[in-house]
Parts: C-alpha cells; structure tokens; sequence
C-alpha cells in the first residue's frame, strides 16, 4: 500500500493543504462534461435550433476526445503506475481506465445510432445528447470512483440522466412508464445505497475506500453487525444498477419503453459502470470480508444466470428478450466477481474476467440494440420478434449483422462472446466454485436457444408469399399480440378492469397508429425493407468489428483486460 | 442556548401572526359557512359534471427549478465564502468552475422559455404533423380505412 | 433500549430528550407522507419530518446543515413538489386501492417488519464507537490554534472538507444540478398529458389545455 492516508485530517490543524490535481486521471470526465456544457451552451445561445448533423457531430469528437484521453491514460498507467489523486477521492488504474474507454467508446458509438433515430423521430435540440454524454461522465465517474460518495454521485447523474432519456420518446406511453418506474424503483435503489453507505461510515469512520481497507486490515472489528448491514444495502444498491435477479423487475420494462438506442447505452454503460464500482468497492475495500460475501454473489449469480436465460425464452418482443439476456449477461459477469473474491492471482483473474466480459457485452448489446432500433421504424414500436421473419432475404446485410451480434451473445466461437464467456467460467472453475460454473454454462445453453430462434426465424423462407394481403394480416396478428403483451404486463395505471379495458382499446389504437405498416402509404413497405442511416451502419459495423475482431484475435483484448487489474488488491 | 432565543422569539410570533389571523376572519367575516353549491364555479347555470381544470402554468415548475438549483449553490458558496482567506485563488478557481458550470444550466432555462412570461411560445418542435390518415385511424380505430383508396393495393 | 446506548455516548438528560422528542416528530411525519389521502397534507407532512432531522442537526452541533435542511428542503424542495401536485390538480384522486400484484399489500407488510426487526437487532448487537472524525468542530473553540486570524467554527470546517477531501465531489455536483434542470426541461415542456396519465392519450395529440376535456368526451 504506497498510499499515505489521511492527509487531509493532518492538514486541518496546519493551514489548508490543497490537494493535488492529477489532471490526467480526470481528463476523460472534464473532456465528456465540458464538450456536453459547452455543447449546451451553445445550442442556448444561438436563435435558431442546432442542427441534427451539427450535435451528432459534436457528440462524436467530444467522445472521441475523451476516448483518446482515456488512451493516453493507458499509457501513463502502464508506465508510471496507477495512483489516486484529489485526496484520494479519484483513482487512476487500469480498471479505471478501461471503464473509461468501455464507456467513451459506447457512448461514441450512441451517438452515431442516435443521430439516425433523432432524425427518424423528428426529435431537434441538444438534450438527447447532452444527456447521454453526463451519463456517460456519470459512469466514468463510478468507473475511477476511490471513494463511497463520487461513488453515490457518479450513480445519481448516471440514473437521472437516464430516467429522463428513457423517457425521452414523447410519442410512446410506453416510454413515459419506463421512465416511471425507473425513476420510483431507482429512486428506492439509491436511497437504500445511500443509507448503506451512512452505515458503512459509522462502522469503519470514512467513506474512502482505501480507508476502509487500511481500517479492515489493521481493526479486528468484533461486532460487525453495522459493517455487514451497510455492504448487504450497498450490494442491493448496485444489484438493482446491473439487474441482478431479485432487483431486476424494472429491467424488461424498462428497455422495452426506452427509445431503443438509449436501451443500448443503458444496458451497456449503466452495467458496466455498475460492476466496475460494485466490483472495486468489493474486491479492494470488503476483501477482507469475502467470506462474508462471497455467498451472495453466487447465490446471486445462480438466481441471475438460471431467471435471465428461461424467462427470456417465452418474450415476444425483442427488446424484452434483449432485457432478459442482458440479465443473464449479468450473471455471468457475477460468476467473474464471485471468482473475484478468492485470493491473489485467481481473484486478479477474476476482476480481468469480469471487465473483460462488460467489455465484450457493450458491443454486442448497442450493435445488437442498434439493429433493432433501426429495424424499429418510425414510432419505435416495431419490435415483434415475429417482425423478423424472413429479414434475411429482406435485407440479408441486417441481418447477417443481428445473426452475428446474437451468436456472439449465445457465446458461438470466433466472437467476443465466447472468450468472455469462457474466460469467467474458466476463472470460476479455478475459484473453486465449479458448481457455478456448471450453472453458467446450462443457462448459456438455454440463452443458445432463444440467440438461436431468432436467427432461424430471420432466415425462415415463410414470409415470401409477396402476397400483401396476407402480410398486412400477419402485421394486425403482430400488433394483436402487442396489445395482449401489454394487458398481460399490467400497465401502470390500470385501476380497475374497466380501465384496463378502455388502455387496451387505447393502447390498440395507438400501436395501429405508430406501427408505420398502417399509417405510411404502401409504397415504403414494399416487402418492409427499411432504410438503414449510414451512421448506424457504421455503428453496427465497428460492433461487429469488434466482435469478430477480437473473437479471431483474441489476445490484444485480453491482455487489455488482463494489465485492468484494480490498484489496491488486497 | 442563548443564540437560539430569538429563533424562539420569531416562531412564538409567527404563531401568533397566525393564531392571529384565524382568530380575526373568524371574528371580522361573514358567518355563513360555504356550500358545496357556493364554492362550486359558475356555468351558465349547468351543474358541472367533472372538475374544472386548475392547474398552473408549467411555467411555476421552471421557476420553482431555478430556485432550487440557485439555492443549493448559494449553500456551496457560504462555506466557501468563510474560508476564502484561506483557499484563495485555488477555491476561487474551484467555485468559478462550478459557478460557470450551474450557470449555463441557468442560460439552458432562459433559452427555453423559462421567464418568458409572456403568451404562450411554442416550444415544440419535431411534433409529428397530424395527417388526415392518423386523424380517420384514430377517430375509426381501423387498420383500413376506407378513405384511403391506395391501401388496397 | 436507544437510550441507554445515547447516555454511554456522553449526551445529557436534554440531549435525549431533544433526540426522543424530534424522533417522534420524524416519524409521526414519514407515517404523515404515507398515510394521507391529501397530497398537500402528505407534503406538509414531508416539512414535519424534515425539520425534525433540522432539529438532530442543530443537537449535533451541525447548525450550518440545520438551517440548510430548512432552507432548502423545507423551503425549495417542498415548494417545488407543492408546485408540481398543484400542476397536477389538487383534487385529482388516484384510486389507490387497486393491487396490480395480488398479495403486495401484506407482503409489503411482512417485509418492513421484517426489516424493522433486523435493524433494532442491529442496534442491540452492535457497538457504534468507531474510528469516525466527524466534519463538525466545536463552535466557539477554534479549529486552527496555529493561525489565530484563521474562522473557525463548524462552517470553516465544513468549507475545508469541501474544497479538500469533497472537492471532486464538490464538482461533480455541478453536473447533477444540470441534468436536474435539463431533465425537467426536458419532461415538462411540452405540458405532457401522457407523462402523468400514460396509454390514455392517442400519441400524436397536440398538447393543449383543453385535452382534458377532450379526455372526458371521448
């Protein structure tokens, strides 16, 4: 530990000592923040609204800018060490740095889905962008977080911003009650995280988590009861950020409604962010107490791994199917920080694993959550996995895209996905936990299944009848199904049975009106072939390129992973 | 406790104010209590069937926003205002940033309409036009509506 | 029970009695926010509960934190609400009654008490002396012997925290107070109807002030 502690009590007594700004270690967040204030900024300076191009734009070189100074962090950690910085409150490590770079890059390529759907939706102003970008600062922010309440604030602009994104789509009701309980369920989740970390203070005395570590290995804390409360409420904080099984009730709900590229920045960056503090704050402050909290993680990581995959085989929408497998998703990178917990090189292993797992996820799920929001058309509400039928010989590119990006999820070789997914079984196995292991891969053979349904469903020759009549009757099955879906989820406001009756009759308008078979004129769904923006076409492509990329060659990326082991292993 | 006795002193007074005043409507008033037929807003004679709208402006809401976040910064400066002497130019800088940042939160307000009390501006943009189509699918409630001639091709 | 483990803390027969006193006006308050049919009296119940906290602030020494808790929470964040249940109609009843989830109820019931009773074992079991410095100096003594010119007081030593082991937090507050603002730019703007009562309102309707009527006649 080459960390000298508490200075700043020291220095109350003798003058104020300033502390001392490492710039480097936060430059990708003021690069992130101040490109979205002064993006901002302008766009309330000037009269006339910016421009859609001018703001992707904008996004795109602020991200990149922030990806670059993430890079260069890699370099400076790689040659000078890592090291914390603002009186401890920011570290700069390997881990944190590939937070950053997972984040900066999500966030890059948000911006390139995002401007197709801006333009598709009729959607003007800065907002959509400035908010995903302090999001963004947000998860960096948990990404290097060395203390508890950078932790709760990197959280907090995190949440905020995405529960006004989620409910960033006007038209859709179903955005607005995604927003909702987001915002109800998060709100609780916080407060209960807050109240942890209060407990957490009143047991060890500080918030810092080196502190806390320092404190746990030279204390023999006798009545640990206060200690233990505050990590449980701190675990089902970020248990709730990363749905892990029994906190992830919002999850489906929440994709579903959410414009669909938000649903894939939420799903990449607000997991990830999650597992990289819940991670840090585990392995390096509560390493002492791994056995006390070893257990729930793989009780947690069984409940996560077995729920995700066998309730994301009856969805019928493909975003909720997208929500359950990013629950499952979870329980894998579970398996990497319940192997996490075990001593030394194996719990180095771990964390290596689990980050490269987050790492691999976040572009399988935006290139994957891209695909559908293109496929989404206008309204964002074409998302029956019974929509795509026969996309193979509609648009073979698309779908050879979503073919690939969903076989990387199942794990198939030659993708990220498979590496990471036997990288945290492996590092399971040599944690000892080969039961869990076990686990994992039956539900990854179960997740095969419903990876593997949609991809057959998209090259299934059933819907080449080119008979118009009957595919406008399959659209009225389709949005049948949709209203029955709805009902069967209970919408928020469904007082009594004849309310929920008159929502459905509602909601059944609405869908007839925002599904665009039924309102456009007949000339744009020439056998439904929609236009994909050149931006999300590249967007899906550095997805894919990734993907395989890093599934043929798969060393730059575990190497990587591997140097993002976390500063204060204990 | 001593500091407290004028705290004490202004809320014993601000109750009175109050006590004060119930005492005196109840004593000055009319003494007719109000009915559900008298508080109940006049329509031309028609028994209203729902509640009339009484809502405030979204506008209340930005203000009450502004204050809020204009507040909490001023609760920021205090401490830092108190030890000024001693942080000097780095706290200065370190207000400064957060200042400028909050305040563009503040030109973000203004530039949406936020004190702009005057009529009503439209503030939407991107509303998606209303076509004749959607209006007869919404009104009828049908895929196919029979207006639209092209759909049966 | 609590008691005694606040006089093996050091604090006086008054302490307790402050702490009893305003305890119970906290939590008469949270049952207040809970129980009331009335929004406005729910939120006037919020104002009770947060100047009992103002009330363990200003016992704790912490008079800085009290008369913010006042001035912001009691004063901003109340009034804000207040706005917004006005936006929302006053009078406006939302039925309460109904149970999407069969069961919920006293589940929910189950699961507090649970919850309770795990806390007071937590309070029984526990030792609360820990290694804790606390932000909080005395009043009048002054932090800083070595400087004499130099403020003291628990305001000073707040400010010093601030700007030395908060600063980046200080910072990242910032950040949050925009969001807030773009947010509820963002979410009130337009007078979205279908933001407070979702799926009963066709997606393309122009918001106006007179869709409510419009709601009934449909």
């Amino acid at each position: 530990m080459r960390v000298a502690l508490l200075i700043a009590s020291a220095s109350l007594h003798g003058g104020i000592a300033m502390p001392h700004i490492a710039y480097l270690a936060i430059l990708p967040e003021i690069v992130m923040l101040g490109g979205a204030i002064l993006l901002l900024a302008v766009a309330s300076l000037v009269r006339s609204a910016l421009n859609v191009t001018v703001i992707t734009v904008s996004t795109l070189v602020i991200s990149l800018a922030s990806l670059a100074a993430a890079l260069w962090q890699f370099f400076d950690v790689q040659s000078h060490g890592a090291y914390t910085t603002l009186d401890h409150a920011v570290v700069l490590d390997g881990f944190s740095v590939l937070v950053t770079v997972l984040v900066a890059s999500a966030m890059a390529l948000t911006a390139l889905v995002g401007d197709g759907y801006q333009r598709r939706e009729g959607l003007a102003g800065p907002e959509f962008n400035v908010l995903a970008m302090v999001s963004a600062t947000g998860a960096m922010l948990m990404g290097e977080a060395n203390d508890l309440v950078i932790v709760f604030l990197g959280l907090e602009i995190l949440s905020i911003a995405l529960y006004v994104l989620a409910a960033f789509n006007r038209r859709r009701a179903e955005s607005g009650e995604a927003a909702l309980k987001y915002f109800l369920l998060g709100g609780f989740s916080s407060a209960i995280f807050v109240y942890g970390i209060a407990l957490t203070y009143g047991a060890t005395g500080t918030t810092n988590l080196t502190q806390i570590a320092d404190f746990l290995a030279k204390n023999v804390v006798v009545s640990d009861g206060l200690l233990l409360a505050g990590l449980t409420l701190l675990l089902v904080g970020f248990a709730f950020k990363v749905a892990a099984v029994p906190f992830h009730m919002w999850t489906p709900d929440v994709y579903q409604g959410s414009p669909t590229p938000i649903t894939g920045f939420m799903s990449a960056v607000a997991k990830a962010a999650g597992f990289a503090a819940l991670i840090r704050v585990f392995v390096s402050s509560f390493g002492v107490l791994r056995v006390d909290w070893q257990p729930i993680i793989y009780a947690l990581a069984v409940v996560t791994l077995l729920v995700g995959a066998v309730l994301a085989l009856i969805q019928t929408d493909i975003k909720r199917m997208l929500a359950y497998s990013s629950i499952n998703h979870a329980g894998f990178v579970l398996l990497g920080l319940e192997a996490a917990g075990a001593l030394g090189k194996v719990g180095a292993r771990g964390v290596s694993s689990a980050l490269y797992y987050l790492f691999a996820y976040t572009f399988m799920a935006i290139g994957s959550f891209a695909i559908v929001s293109v496929l989404g058309g206008r309204g964002d509400a074409a998302h029956e996995i019974s929509n795509y039928k026969g996309l193979g010989k509609r648009q073979p590119f698309l779908a050879l895209a979503f073919a690939v990006l969903l076989l990387s999820q199942a794990g198939a070789p030659f993708t990220t996905g498979f590496w990471a997914k036997l990288q945290v079984v492996a590092a399971a196995v040599d944690a000892n936990s080969v039961p869990l292991a076990v686990i994992a891969m039956v539900s990854a053979a179960v997740a095969a299944f419903f990876y593997l349904r949609v991809v057959l469903l998209m090259y299934s020759p059933k819907k080449f009848v080119s008979d118009q009549e009957g595919d406008r009757l399959e659209n009225l099955d389709a949005s049948g199904d949709a209203v029955a879906s709805t009902s069967a989820r209970e919408p928020l406001w469904s007082g009594s049975g004849r309310q929920t009756a008159l929502v459905n009759e509602l909601n059944a308008t609405l869908l007839l009106e925002s599904s665009p078979e039924t309102i456009e004129v007949p000339d744009e769904r020439e056998g439904d072939v929609v236009n994909v923006p050149v931006l999300a076409v590249v967007a899906i492509g550095i997805c894919i390129a990734v993907t395989v990329g890093f599934g043929v060659f798969p060393a730059p990326l575990a190497d990587f992973a591997h140097k993002a082991s976390l500063l204060f292993m204990p | 406790m001593d500091q407290y006795l004028p705290i004490v002193l202004l809320l014993g007074l601000g109750l009175l104010f109050a006590a004060g005043s119930f005492v005196g409507s109840s004593l000055l008033g009319p003494a007719k209590k109000p009915t559900g037929a008298k508080i109940a807003p006049y329509e031309c004679g028609i028994v209203p069937d729902h509640e009339p709208p009484q809502r405030f402006p979204v506008r209340f809401y930005l203000v009450a926003m502004i204050f809020i976040i204009f507040d909490i910064e001023i609760v920021f400066l205090y401490p830092w205002a108190v030890i000024f002497r001693e942080i000097r130019v780095f706290g200065f800088v370190e207000v400064l940033v957060f200042a400028v940042v909050v305040f563009v939160a503040f030109l973000f307000l203004i530039s949406n309409g936020a004190l702009n009390w005057g009529p009503a501006k439209r503030l939407s943009e991107g509303m998606p036009s209303r076509t004749s189509d959607s209006t007869i699918l919404r009104i009828t409630a049908t895929p196919s509506p029979p207006t639209s001639p092209e759909r049966a091709a | 029970m609590t008691l005694t483990l606040l006089a093996a803390g050091g604090a006086t027969i008054p302490d307790i009695i402050v702490f009893a006193v305003s305890a119970a006006v906290i939590i008469m308050g949270a049952f207040g926010v809970v129980t009331s049919r009335n929004p406005v009296h729910a939120a006037l119940s919020l104002v009770m509960t947060l100047f009992g906290v103002a009330v363990l602030f200003i016992e704790q020494d912490a008079n800085f934190l009290a008369a913010v808790q006042v001035i912001v929470y009691a004063g901003a964040i109340v009034v804000l609400f207040l706005f917004v249940i006005m936006f929302l109609g006053v009078d406006r009843r939302e039925n309460i009654e109904a149970e999407p989830l069969v069961g919920q109820r006293p589940l929910a019931l189950i699961f507090v008490g649970v919850a309770v009773a795990s806390l007071v074992a937590l309070l029984v079991s526990s030792h609360w002396v820990t290694g804790a410095h606390g932000v909080v100096g005395p009043i009048n003594g002054s932090v800083n012997p070595g400087s004499p010119g130099a403020p003291s007081g628990e305001v000073a030593q707040l400010g010093k925290q601030l700007f030395t082991t908060y600063l980046f937090a200080f910072e990242a507050t910032a950040a949050l107070l925009v969001i807030a603002v773009v947010g509820a730019v963002v979410l009130a703007r337009r007078e979205r109807r279908d933001l407070e009562k979702p799926s009963v309102e066709s997606p393309d309707d122009e918001p106006s002030s007179d869709s409510s009527e419009k709601e009934v006649l449909r």
